[in-house]
């Protein structure tokens, strides 16, 4: 009986663990099924969370990331292979294709095999730079693992990433070391607020072709922290994409290997740092969710915001120039399978924009209450003195994080003909409010004088 | 003899081993000058690779910094794989890597001017702090040191084009709508002033009234030929005024309107009876 | 003959201050005299509303017309009365008996109090 039950949990369990947010059907491409050895404790980690998990070649006929007009898999990990082209089914255009139907994809690029060109173009396409030469890697003369590279200085030793920018979440944080095998290094465009680098080659690094300037580098690709080794793009529908320049990374033999950084005995964390990616990338972590908006008419200048459920008239389509506004946005972050409140990096803050065709006000909200799955960040204030169509807007777009873009747009309208203040509340309409008054009560004692007055033309006739 | 010639192989070998175990990479003769576009030759000074240089050196607009040094592996010159000179900027920790060329004999220079650098750079008013990192394969250990630091003079003719900013998804600067002045009453003492001088008018009226003789001496006569006529008038034009008080006060203009439209008709009917008793006075040439 | 003109000539611009006293000084007593006594009334109202007025324009020139639509009630009550009440005056005063002969004193009356009537509601109304 005990077997059945353990039995039942591990079931149960199992489909617990169904962690993406956005699906569990993946895609291994690998050209020579021999290497799926080499990747076992990858994809085998990969299955554990849940992962339905397809392997194939390039080349295997009816490969198709689409299937009736919707993408068949949610997620695409592209190993690098021996040809040149991956057949018409994994152009670059499929690949974006697949991206703005929201799916995830991972590069993988090694510096023995060359680029295929479908992935030259598609990564050029992002903006993401690559040698052109065959072979080019990274190599450094100051962290490299004197165990298997004494010699060649291609295996690079790092510590786990800091995030790119202080006010950045950090989904790549770690102890320990990581091994970056003849890794392809790449260039990240700097126009282009999508992209992010994961992990960036130390300062004294350099990438080099080694067919070509074997004796001595002349005219490097790239040095130092401008060569990313993991670099990450979130495009506006939040479907991402990870390029990792060294295969070799998520190999079996460097998930926990033994290694030597200037003397010092370390073992690495590859491991650690490929569920990292995996996890980034096929949206387990840095998922936000958008609950319950809510922007009401805050009565009286000194009511603090109001978080009780009874709350009045909610989210009315009519506000008044020169009201208090108070506004309220429910944010959960998705871990592994459930929300749990959502809260930004330290330095970071949300913003609520109220604009027309330009904010009029863009205010940072703050965390004032927490539900069991998500914060309350709400604000209050005074709407403009114009009156117009306005928004609510929360536009939060940060690297790492899945986009949220919320509006509500509502009518702001000018006094009503008896909310402006009474006459005689304004001091200064005091003598004109006298000046009517007095020609009425003129007008009424001149009209009994018209009326019942009797002429004394003989008294002024006597006068004469 | 034999033991000897034993010995020296061993006694190299082990020579060679605690030599290239001791290896480092290293530099030596090395000068740094900066000279002007047409003024030839600058100031000269030597590079050391253990200390930094005291002074910092300034880099004009038009000047070009040239580094001349050998490298060394050990005690020999050897050409590395890697010789760059290294600027960091002390505010932003931008890394930018300046390459040398190296001959053959180890005998490397580099050259930099403001063009080379990026404008990160050029606008940093610290003095950037300048390395030379010498590495290459093998197991010598590679050279990394502070040799001296950097500073730029720009020209102050020439305004520095700072390209645009990327754009970033960050949180931005707040914004607080400001809101127009509200008009302002002026000050109360004038608005009393002035609003007793106008009601004060009133009672000024009444006594040049007086003075002129009004009265109301038909008051009687009125009422004893129409009574309720006379009442019903001036009642009613009282009672319009009393409307447009409480209009003013309290009432909406919905109240108003229905009582103005009974006061007014009230006032028509009443009133042409009534001046038509004021009319027979005045045609019997009592007005 | 020159002499008497010449006198005449001096007196007159010597005495051209005296003759514009003199002119106003008669034509007020002539108004004294000659007024009817019920057009006087009407007239010391009618500068009743004259006064109130340039009190009203006063305080607008010295402390500026907030709140604006409060002048304009205030001051065009007394304008609008002036022009009702001079309406009333042209047509009862026994002078113009000749003009107005197809409107009795009473009608004018009665349109009298009907357009004050109405000019009140509106400044009531336009001050709010």
């Amino acid at each position: 009986m005990r077997w059945l039950f353990s039995f039942l949990a591990l079931v149960l369990l199992g489909v617990a663990q169904a962690k993406s947010f956005s699906g569990s059907r993946l895609l291994v491409i690998l050209e020579e099924q021999s290497e799926k050895e080499k990747y076992s404790a990858l994809l085998g980690d990969l299955n554990d969370r849940g992962y339905q998990t397809t392997v194939e070649s390039p080349k295997a006929d009816k490969l198709s990331l689409f299937k009736h007009g919707e993408r068949a898999y949610d997620h695409v990990i592209l190993l690098p292979g021996k040809s040149k082209g991956l057949g018409p089914a994994l152009t670059a255009n499929q690949f974006l294709d697949f991206m703005k139907s929201e799916g995830n994809v991972i590069v993988a690029l090694s510096s023995s095999n060359t680029i295929p060109s479908s992935v030259q173009s598609l990564l050029l396409e992002l903006d993401i730079h690559t040698p052109t030469d065959k072979g080019a890697l990274v190599v450094d003369h100051f962290n490299y693992d004197s165990v298997s590279a004494a010699d060649k200085h291609d295996v690079l030793l790092l510590p786990f990433p800091n995030p790119p920018r202080r006010d950045v979440r950090n989904f790549f944080a770690g102890e320990g070391v990581l091994a970056a095998p003849r890794t392809v290094g790449q260039v990240l465009g700097n126009n282009s607020p999508l992209l992010a680098p994961i992990l960036r080659a130390p300062s004294t690094a350099y990438s080099y072709s080694p067919k070509e300037e074997a004796d001595i580098v002349e005219d490097p690709f790239a040095t130092g922290e401008q060569l990313t080794i993991v670099s990450s793009l979130q495009s506006h529908n939040s479907a991402r994409f990870t390029v990792i320049g060294s295969a070799e990374m998520l190999q079996n033999e460097w998930f926990l290997a033994d290694a030597k950084l200037n003397g010092k005995a370390v073992k690495t964390a590859n491991r650690e740092f490929a569920k990292q990616i995996t996890e980034w990338t096929f949206k387990e972590t840095g998922v936000l969710k958008v609950g319950k908006l809510l922007h009401y008419q805050n009565e009286g200048q000194n009511k603090k915001l109001n978080t009780s459920t009874a709350i009045p008239e909610n989210n009315p389509t009519i506000y008044r120039i020169k009201e208090d506004v108070a506004f309220q946005v429910e944010i959960s972050e998705y871990k592994s399978d459930h929300l749990v409140p959502f809260f930004p990096a330290s330095d970071d803050t949300i913003q609520l924009e109220f604009s027309m065709l330009s904010p009029f006000h863009r205010l940072n909200l703050s965390p004032i209450g927490q539900t069991a799955n998500s914060t309350i960040f709400g604000v209050s204030f005074k709407t403009p003195d114009q009156h117009g169509i306005f928004n609510f807007r929360v536009n939060y777009r940060r690297p790492f994080l899945t986009n949220i873009d919320e509006k509500r747009q509502v009518t702001v309208r000018h006094f009503a003909h008896d909310e402006w203040p009474r006459s005689w509340q304004i001091n200064g309409a005091w003598p004109w409010i006298g000046g009517i008054w007095v020609t009425v009560g003129g007008f009424v004692a001149f009209v009994a004088v018209w009326l019942y007055s009797a002429p004394t033309e003989k008294s002024t006739k006597k006068t004469q | 003899m034999r033991l000897l010639h034993s010995f020296v192989p061993s006694l190299l070998l082990s020579g060679a081993c605690i030599v290239s175990a001791a290896s480092s990479w290293s530099f030596e003769d090395a000068s740094i000058s900066v000279s002007g576009k047409g003024s030839g030759a600058g100031a000269k000074d030597k590079l050391s690779p253990d200390t930094p240089l005291a002074k910092p050196v300034s880099l004009g607009a038009t000047d070009t910094l040239k580094i001349l040094l050998t490298t060394t592996d050990g005690k020999t010159a050897k050409r590395p794989h890697q010789a760059f000179l290294t600027l960091t900027d002390p505010t932003s920790g931008l890394h930018e890597s300046f390459v040398f060329s190296v001959k053959e004999s180890g005998k490397a220079k580099v050259d930099l001017s403001h063009k080379d650098l990026p404008h990160q750079f050029l606008s940093s008013s610290k003095p950037i702090p300048a390395s030379i990192v010498i590495g290459s394969f093998g197991s010598s250990a590679p050279y990394k040191a502070k040799v001296f630091d950097l500073n730029i003079a720009l020209d102050p003719n020439t305004p520095l084009a700072v390209p645009e900013k990327p754009e970033r998804y960050a949180a931005q600067e707040e914004i607080h709508h400001i809101f127009r002045a509200e008009p302002r009453s002026p000050p109360k003492i004038i608005s009393l002033v002035f609003a007793v001088a106008v009601l004060g008018a009133l009672p000024v009226l009444f006594g040049v009234w007086a003075t002129l003789g009004a009265n109301v001496n038909h008051f009687g006569k009125a009422f004893g030929n129409a009574p309720i006529s006379h009442a019903l008038f001036y009642g009613s034009i009282v009672a319009m005024e009393g409307i447009f008080f409480l209009y003013y006060t309290s009432w909406k203009l919905f109240q108003v309107l229905p009582a103005a439209a009974v006061v007014g008709l009230v006032a028509f009917i009443s009133g042409s009876r009534a001046l038509s008793e004021v009319q027979e006075r005045r045609l019997a040439g009592l007005r | 003959m020159s002499n008497t003109s010449a006198k005449g000539a001096s007196s007159k611009s010597s005495g051209g201050q005296l003759d514009a006293q003199k002119i106003a000084q008669g034509v007020w007593s002539n108004y004294v005299k000659k007024t009817p006594q019920r057009v006087k009334l009407l007239d010391s109202f009618m500068l009743f509303l004259v006064a109130v007025g340039a009190l009203q324009f006063l305080y607008c020139l010295i402390v500026g017309n907030f709140p604006f639509n409060a002048f304009l009630a205030g001051f065009s009550a007394t304008v609008g009365q002036f022009v009702l009440t001079a309406s009333l005056r042209m047509q009862t005063n026994p002078e113009n008996k000749t003009e107005f002969q197809s409107i009795s004193h009473e009608r004018a009356f009665a349109d009298f109090v009907f357009g004050s009537l109405i000019l009140h509601f509106f400044c009531i109304n336009f001050i709010n």
